[in-house]
């Protein structure tokens, strides 16, 4: 009897896996599209809202939305696939690179699915691109900024969104910009003004990335650095790191940071009544919305890089509409991360429309040939097409931009365009006007 | 040398229904890939025998020792470290990376244990803990470990036996098998040896230990260093599986605790306490995450998780086999 | 100057938060032996006690302080009663695990109430003011919190050692099993010591909410900072858990003028340090 005992009780959670195997069958009118994405742990609530933008192109696509404009509007499910309906499937990452290489292994053997997106944090999204590319699944990132992602020369992978060297030059090529008088509304500005440089970024795979490529591109531009050091992330207290930065005397600040330590850092320095004359903030914390809601006044004139901001409906009426749509269902307007991985399920789209077809080959082929022109996004691009725009990269989307925001008239205000000039919605604040 | 085999191989002091038991296991544990096709239940399963080697071998400091020790994921990360980086810089082939990560853990093991071994209880137990934390926080910063940006191991098609990477999962399955297997019977000759009885005496009472002749100080260091080492098997493991490291992924603290965690659930100072233990935790943590890890509403999976821990360390403090040993032992009067 | 000045102001300021946050634990192992792992999600109940009130009530932050600390106290008897009572009388290794259990399930649960959204406090009198003096800017709410910080270890310095109550809870604590002849209710004085603990790490988390962010994770990293507190002053200690306070505080905030990515490992490592030549901390006994 207890021999039997043992042998039921130590062993049932391994032949509970047998039951408990996903078993489901493959819906001939829907397409599997698996998305992971960090949806618990400290940076759930970006997680959240690519979810959000996620869903809603899913939705775009699989219903008709008349009088928005882009060709998914008014598709019903997948034309080319004879209307078949885009089924995304959510998968938690937890920030654990090991976690999610698992929940891909998951979503693409048991679960079925065409192809991944995802995974925001570019430690999750090498894991999981791993075991895309030894499965022989496409794997479309559209929120992953490091470079090195893309210069693996990965035949299964598609990054979407422009990389952290590209952003860097955008910003180089603003505050040349500012030099030579192109800002509206600002006359030109020595470059005494807003040198030296200081940076603080946080020590993750992104951060270090986006540090390397500032203190790059600044010796290239010729632009001097006071301090440019890392710092210890998820931390208690950052006073005596924005003390640094204030130390400095630097008039030009520059920021990677996800959203709790972008806060922290921003009450640190109107605390000790810094005063530079620029603030920039390389995109994650400085655009979510728990950073503007949280700081209210104390955000205006914060700059920070992005690639999609609501004033674009100005100049984009497709733009407008479909913020005015995910504003109805999520109650924010659509943000560089939703607004990322809102393309990326577009992009799925359109790659499996050309295939006409989920085999991975035909979709391998539709993706490399993969031409969306800009008048059909949602972003102020030129379109996506795959190709190799820096050296070293392969399957980067080429007709990407960044654009580089402003923080005007909160807390009531909208983030304004004001990088590349010409798109510019508003004119540059400049200096930082200081705390509220 | 004869008596030496018996030694690893002999399970022949425990119970019949333990070698019975034993043995349906091995055999589940052996056909399991062939029987189940689930790519999730598979990567379930090599988790689980992953954890398993690493209860194992805290088993050594943590049960037969009685050291509560939560820094085990340092010597993880030495593992991983080792192989990924030789790898990556000379290319170096996955079996020889196996000893240098070894002996880079036992090295930063010996270094620290005599200091460590003046404190007791709970300073040792936050000792472990905070030199864990340097040296991942050491990780992070130098950048010639690659820093935060960590190390990607290349991809290589097809089987090659040589850096260890497989397209299929089967491969892993029986890999990591054979690593557990190894600790497992490494384990077995330990618990019987000298070594494992003074380890033994010197948790039950250190004066007596020290009475009897045994250095009670050197058997701790030589239990620890022999812990950090099994540790980096499992990590030079963890680098050729998932391709990536950095310090986040393979020296962070929740892994130490629950490296910790699983031989705790199981029953520590049983041989068979970390499999089990690993056994409840891995597969319960891994579907649950799947299954409620995307929700609308967020957390429900980790506060199941966490009610099932709470629950048996209330009720069962000497964990699963506590409940085993008592049930046998009432069936037996 | 200028820097050395400021640097110690911010790391005095900041390290009498971390001593506050660190009195509860040091309490709670003094009484029973046993180290908590929720210590920081109780900090976070607290922050969002103070968030809430001020947010959806017309409350000052201010005034959520003694709320924060009553659900701090509640919380920390009904983790008592439910919980900690039955893992006593298990091995140490039991106990990290069940309050470990009891730091993830509060964690999530605030997750599945709150979302994890990050919050922080934005009206308030003493919200976002500074206070400039010579070289030294200053948040006006450090500069309270550090006040608060005072005043509650001398109540409970007084407390310990001055009534009778503090003379029965010295007593469990020194030896639990013959205080219990002594007719003492140690069950009670457990209880009590976990409730006070609750308290004021509760309305530590209250006092952080005036500068700092709400969000559900946000506990784990202060429970480590308050381990290392609390174990470098020495467990029991109330003194102890002061002193290493502001040690750590400095460390923290000179190490990230500097190094700022290894600011921990300076922590981790005078502990280490501390405890090699001083098995038992600081002023442990």
């Amino acid at each position: 009897m207890g021999i039997k005992k043992l042998g039921i009780s130590s062993f049932v959670v391994i032949l509970s896996l047998l039951i408990l195997l996903p078993n489901h069958s493959f819906a001939q009118k829907e397409v599997k599209i698996g998305v992971i994405l960090p949806l618990s742990g400290p940076l759930a609530p970006i997680g959240k809202s690519l979810k959000d933008g996620a869903e809603l192109a899913a939705d775009i696509v699989n219903k008709k939305y008349p009088g928005i404009g882009i060709p998914i509007a008014d598709w019903e499910g997948i034309p080319g696939l004879g209307g078949a309906k885009i089924k995304l499937v959510f998968s938690d990452s937890r920030g654990d690179p090991a976690w999610g290489a698992e929940q891909a292994k998951r979503l693409i053997e048991d679960e079925k699915v065409v192809g991944l997106l995802g995974a925001y944090q570019s430690a999750v999204t090498k894991t999981a691109s791993v075991e895309a590319e030894r499965a022989g699944i496409p794997f479309v990132n559209p929120d992953s900024t490091s470079p090195d992602l893309s210069k693996r020369g990965f035949k299964w992978f598609w990054r979407v969104t422009p990389h952290e060297t590209w952003f860097t030059r955008d910003l180089f090529d603003f505050l040349d910009g500012l030099v030579a008088g192109k800002a509206p509304g600002v006359k030109a500005i020595s470059k005494s003004e807003l040198e030296p440089l200081a940076v603080a970024a946080e020590n993750t795979e992104w951060g270090a990335a986006s540090l390397t490529e500032i203190e790059k591109f600044a010796k290239e531009r010729g632009w001097k650095i006071a301090e440019a050091f890392k710092y210890a992330h998820k931390a208690t207290d950052l006073t005596s790191e924005s003390r640094r930065l204030t130390g400095s005397k630097a008039p030009t600040f520059l920021f990677a940071s996800y959203v709790s330590d972008a806060i922290l850092l921003v009450k640190a320095m109107k605390e000790m009544k810094a005063a530079p004359r620029l603030i920039w903030g390389q995109n994650a914390g400085f655009i979510a919305p728990d950073f503007w809601k949280t700081l209210g006044g104390d955000v205006n004139g914060i700059l920070s890089r992005d690639v999609f901001a609501a004033v674009l409906g100005k100049v984009k009426p497709e733009a407008e509409r479909i913020n005015k749509i995910y504003k109805e269902r999520s109650g924010f307007d659509f943000d560089g991360s939703s607004a990322r991985d809102f393309i990326g399920v577009q992009v799925w789209a359109h790659a499996l429309d050309k295939a006409k077809s989920t085999d991975p080959k035909a979709l391998q082929k539709a993706l490399n040939e993969l031409n969306i022109p800009g008048k059909e996004l949602i972003m102020p691009w030129k379109g996506v097409k795959f190709g190799s725009p820096f050296p070293g990269d392969t399957n980067q989307n080429e007709l990407g931009s960044g654009i580089i925001i402003q923080y005007q008239g909160y807390p009531d205000g909208k983030p304004e365009i004001v990088f590349p000039f010409e798109m510019a919605t508003s004119k540059l604040i400049y200096p930082f006007p200081g705390w509220k | 040398m004869r008596q030496l085999l018996i030694d690893i191989f002999s399970f022949g002091d425990r119970p019949r229904f333990e070698k019975i038991g034993f043995l349906i296991f091995i055999l589940i544990v052996f056909i399991f890939p062939w029987i189940v096709t689930s790519a999730y239940g598979r990567a379930v399963m090599i988790k689980f025998l992953l954890f398993a080697l690493f209860g194992l071998g805290w088993n050594l400091i943590g049960g037969y020792g009685g050291q509560v020790d939560l820094g085990q994921a340092k010597n993880v990360g030495f593992g991983a470290y080792a192989t990924a980086l030789m790898i990556v810089w000379w290319k170096i082939p996955f079996w020889v990376t196996i000893p240098v990560g070894v002996f880079f853990a036992v090295l930063e093991s010996f270094a620290v244990a005599y200091p460590m071994f003046r404190l007791k209880g709970h300073y040792f137990a936050i000792a472990t803990l905070c030199v864990a934390l340097v040296w991942k926080e050491l990780f992070i910063f130098w950048d010639w470990t690659g820093g935060a940006r960590g190390v990607e191991i290349p991809i290589r098609t097809g089987v090659d036996f040589a850096y260890m990477q497989f397209n299929s999962a089967i491969y892993y399955h029986y890999f990591i098998l054979f690593l557990f297997l190894t600790q497992l019977l490494f384990m077995n000759w330990f618990r019987k040896s000298k070594m494992g009885y003074w380890v033994q005496a010197v948790r039950d009472n250190e004066e007596a230990a020290a009475s009897l002749g045994i250095n009670v100080t050197n058997t701790k260091v030589k239990a620890y260093c022999i812990a950090a080492a099994l540790g980096a098997v499992g990590g030079s493991f963890m680098a050729v599986y998932y391709l990536y490291i950095d310090p986040d992924a393979v020296m962070p603290l929740d892994l130490s605790i629950l490296i910790a965690m699983t031989v705790m659930v199981g029953g520590a100072g049983s041989i068979w306490g970390p499999i089990i233990g690993a056994a409840i935790l891995i597969p319960l943590d891994m579907y649950l995450g799947a299954w409620l890890g995307a929700q609308k509403r967020l957390g429900i999976d980790f506060m199941i998780y966490a009610m099932i821990m709470m629950v048996i360390a209330a009720k069962e403090p000497r964990g699963i086999w506590g409940i085993i040993e008592r049930v046998r032992k009432k069936r037996s009067r | 100057m200028e820097l050395t000045v400021q640097l110690l102001v911010y790391g005095i300021l900041m390290g009498l938060v971390f001593a506050l946050i660190a009195l509860g634990l040091s309490l709670i192992f003094g009484v029973m032996n046993i180290v908590n792992f929720a210590h920081g999600e109780f900090m976070m109940v607290g922050m969002y006690i103070a968030y809430l009130l001020s947010t959806y009530l017309p409350l000052d932050p201010l005034l959520s302080l003694p709320f924060a600390a009553g659900a701090g106290y509640l919380l920390g008897i009904v983790s008592y009663r439910l919980l900690i009572h039955h893992i006593l009388r298990g091995p140490m290794v039991a106990q990290l695990f069940g309050t470990f259990g009891l730091m993830l399930f509060l964690r999530y649960l605030a997750m599945y109430i709150f979302t994890p959204d990050v919050r922080s406090i934005k009206e308030g009198i003493l919200v976002g003011k500074t206070l400039s003096m010579g070289w030294i800017n200053v948040d006006a709410s450090k500069v309270f919190s550090a006040g608060v910080c005072l005043l509650a270890f001398a109540v409970i310095y007084w407390m310990i050692y001055r009534t009778k109550l503090g003379r029965a809870l010295r007593a469990t604590s020194i030896d639990s099993e013959a205080a219990k002849y002594m007719g003492i209710d140690t069950k009670g004085m457990n209880a009590l010591a976990w409730g006070i603990g609750g308290a004021t790490v509760a309305l530590a988390g209250a006092l952080l909410a005036h500068f700092y962010y709400v969000t559900p994770t946000v506990g784990m990293l202060f429970t480590l900072i308050a381990f290392a507190t609390v174990a470098l002053g020495g467990f029991g200690s109330i003194v102890g858990a002061f002193i290493a306070g502001i040690v750590i505080g400095l460390i923290m905030v000179i190490s990230g003028q500097f190094v700022s990515e290894l600011k921990f490992s300076f922590i981790y490592i005078v502990y280490f340090l501390v405890v090699v030549f001083r098995p038992r901390g600081l002023f442990g006994w």
